[in-house]
């Protein structure tokens, strides 16, 4: 409690709280844009923060408050538009839209800010009390132990989330490979660069990111013409959401505590938080319920789900480096190229980050929520900015992003190969997420498999010889055949 | 129609990662280092080359579903904007960035379904205000017109 104390003046300073509220209006406004979102929205933001030349706490107290906004904002698109901006938010439309088709829209952004308020505060509270018990486990790993971990994230990243599992492992091991492309840390031998020096430094995470998630999202928009779609502006208060939101209070704790869980697990997501919040409440609901015709609950369960679940997300991202989800993938992605390595070391060493973070979503988290039932309308208008003028914009804010990098119009070429590939694996339905895991862990993974086998003098046997690895290895085999089965059932019943 | 059509391109991805996968397999034997490490560069993308490799195989066997590919006008469409793109990334140093950002966005602008009326004026007010808002609200400064860096 002592260091959240300390983490709370480090989230007051001036400039940090200007951050919080800055991100926190960015993310919603993001979100809030038909199509892009957190993910997208973060992805677009990270090649800007780092060039603002901030400390890393000031990065990522920016980065996260704009992965929470997101999240808020995401459900102005999905109630208005019938348009989520994410997988996640898929679910709230599914009651959300017909509230505004009944002319209750203004309710149902009032009811859905406090879930989200609600599901983001349950997590920031598990976050301060899961993570330092997860860090204290953890602080015993060593390399076989983290390469088991890294074995861990691969293998569950696709088993949950869904859809063809080898295409999950096609995915990841594609990343993989492309991490290690560039000399060789340990040896300083080129690898994979075929003569151009410009790949000397690897593939650099933040130009494939922006690549992957946003160039490939503007490739999708222009499939269709987009033309005529006018979204629902009978908007009405939203400040009777809040008495709603009352009504829905068990609903939105129980959906709040469901997400988080899910957030938690590695591999599995906001998308699974919001899905099972959403399930379980309809059937708690049973015959009172009008779900899919415009029910309270039914808006209010996945939006608490999916911000619980986007705050659990944090949890093994901060304390054990390995990210559940996209969004977090591309934190860890910031972290990295600032020379942080995310993990048990990084809550000793780095004590004011850590919680200097966790207080600012506490903070943000407040803001979030004045921003989101009050100013909801002025964040609704956003809807009506045509997507001619939206994308060209997203484009552009990725093209000079990434140029002031490194000044090199090389990764701009490399960023929309990136952006092609994104968009050829999205066609494909291969998931893009594993790709940046990959890349972004390969470095991490490859390197404690070599300490390891020095450590054991070429003995391959290390790697699943300690308590700890076994373990991992069959916590990994669990949650593999649990969303096998899982997904097994869920199409069975269907 | 389109479940036909998806098998293909699954089954063409699954050749094409297969390729990737055999040549980083045989290009991985080239990296060694000289003194006696127990796993050398080359260990590691050869330990993720043959997964990549099985799994292509099992693409090709058991393709599942994809999304259907665009229609011709819409590849078009996406076709023009990564031409455009490239011009950008070819024009941003010889010619700066406001005039190589005019161009481009204003037909970005046009691409993406708006008449010329609104591209010409929009166009003009998007490259200004990223120049307004980098240059000088973030300080990022972006590569100038040459001849006029005063």
């Amino acid at each position: 409690m002592d260091l959240l104390a300390q983490g709370f003046a480090v989230a007051l300073e001036p400039q940090h709280l200007f951050l919080a509220l800055a991100g926190c209006a960015l993310g919603t406004l993001i979100g809030a844009l038909p199509g892009l979102g957190p993910v997208n929205g973060v992805a677009l933001m990270i090649p800007l923060t780092f060039n603002f030349s901030l400390s890393a706490t000031a990065a990522l107290i920016l980065l996260v408050s704009i992965y929470y906004g997101c999240m808020y904002g995401g459900r102005i698109s999905s109630i208005l538009l019938n348009i989520p901006g994410d997988e996640p938010a898929m679910m709230t439309t599914l009651d959300g839209f017909p509230m505004a088709q009944q002319g209750r829209g203004g309710e149902a952004l009032g009811l859905t800010g406090v879930a989200s308020f609600v599901g983001a505060l349950v997590a920031t509270v598990g976050l301060v009390l899961f993570a330092p018990v997860l860090v204290s486990f953890a602080i015993r790993f060593g390399p076989a132990e983290y390469f088991a971990l890294f074995v861990l994230a691969f293998a569950t990243i696709g088993g949950v989330t869904g859809g063809h599992l080898a295409k999950s492992f096609l995915a990841a091991c594609l990343g993989l490979l492309l991490g290690t492309v560039g000399i060789d840390a340990v040896s300083s031998v080129p690898r994979y660069t075929f003569g151009w020096y410009e790949l000397y430094d690897g593939i650099d995470f933040i130009v494939a990111l922006v690549g992957l998630f946003a160039i490939s999202e503007c490739l999708v928009f222009l499939e269709d013409s987009h033309q005529g779609r006018k979204p629902t502006m009978i908007l009405g208060s939203a400040l009777p959401g809040v008495r709603t939101a009352w009504r829905c209070r068990g609903s939105i704790g129980r959906s709040s505590v469901l997400g988080f869980v899910a957030g938690v697990l590695p591999g599995a997501g906001a998308a699974l938080g919001s899905f099972l919040s959403y399930t379980l409440e309809r059937r708690w609901q049973g015959t009172r319920g009008n779900f899919g015709k415009g029910d309270p609950h039914g808006v209010a369960a996945p939006e608490a789900g999916n911000n619980a679940a986007a705050g659990g997300a944090l949890i093994p991202m901060l304390s054990l480096g390995i990210p559940g989800s996209g969004t977090t993938a591309i934190l860890l992605a910031l972290l990295l190229s600032m020379n942080i390595t995310p993990g048990p070391l990084l809550f000793e060493n780095q004590p004011e980050l850590v919680w200097g973070l966790v207080a600012a979503l506490f903070i943000g988290n407040l803001m979030l929520l004045a921003l989101n039932i009050p100013l909801v309308g002025l964040f609704a208008r956003v809807l009506r900015a045509p997507g001619w003028f939206l994308m060209p914009m997203v484009v552009m804010v990725a093209f000079v992003g990434v140029y002031s990098l490194g000044n090199s119009a090389f990764d701009l070429y490399m960023m929309l190969a990136f952006g092609v590939l994104g968009y050829v694996l999205r066609k494909l339905e291969i998931p893009t997420v594993p790709v940046v895991l990959g890349l972004l862990l390969g470095g991490q993974m490859e390197y404690n498999l070599r300490r390891a086998m020095s450590i054991s003098g070429g003995d391959w046997s290390i790697i699943w010889n300690s308590g700890i690895s076994v373990g991992i290895y069959l916590f990994a085999m669990t949650l593999l055949l649990g969303g096998l089965l899982f997904h097994w059932l869920v199409k069975w019943r269907m | 129609m389109s479940e036909r059509a998806g098998a293909i391109s699954d089954r063409l991805a699954g050749a094409v990662l297969l390729v990737v996968a055999v040549v980083a397999w045989w290009l991985s034997h080239d990296y060694t280092s000289g003194f006696g490490q127990t796993v050398g560069p080359g260990a590691f993308p050869r330990l993720v080359s043959v997964p990549l490799g099985l799994l292509s195989l099992y693409l090709i066997v058991r393709p599942g579903v994809n999304q259907r590919w665009p229609e011709r006008s819409a590849l078009l469409r996406q076709l023009s904007l990564l031409v455009l793109l490239m011009v950008y990334a070819g024009l941003i140093q010889p010619l700066g960035f406001l005039p190589t950002a005019l161009l481009t966005v204003t037909l970005m602008i046009r691409l993406f379904g708006a008449t010329w009326r609104q591209a010409l004026p929009f166009g003009l007010l998007l490259t200004l205000g990223l120049y307004l808002l980098f240059e000088f609200a973030l300080g990022m400064p972006l590569p100038d017109m040459p001849g006029l860096d005063w």
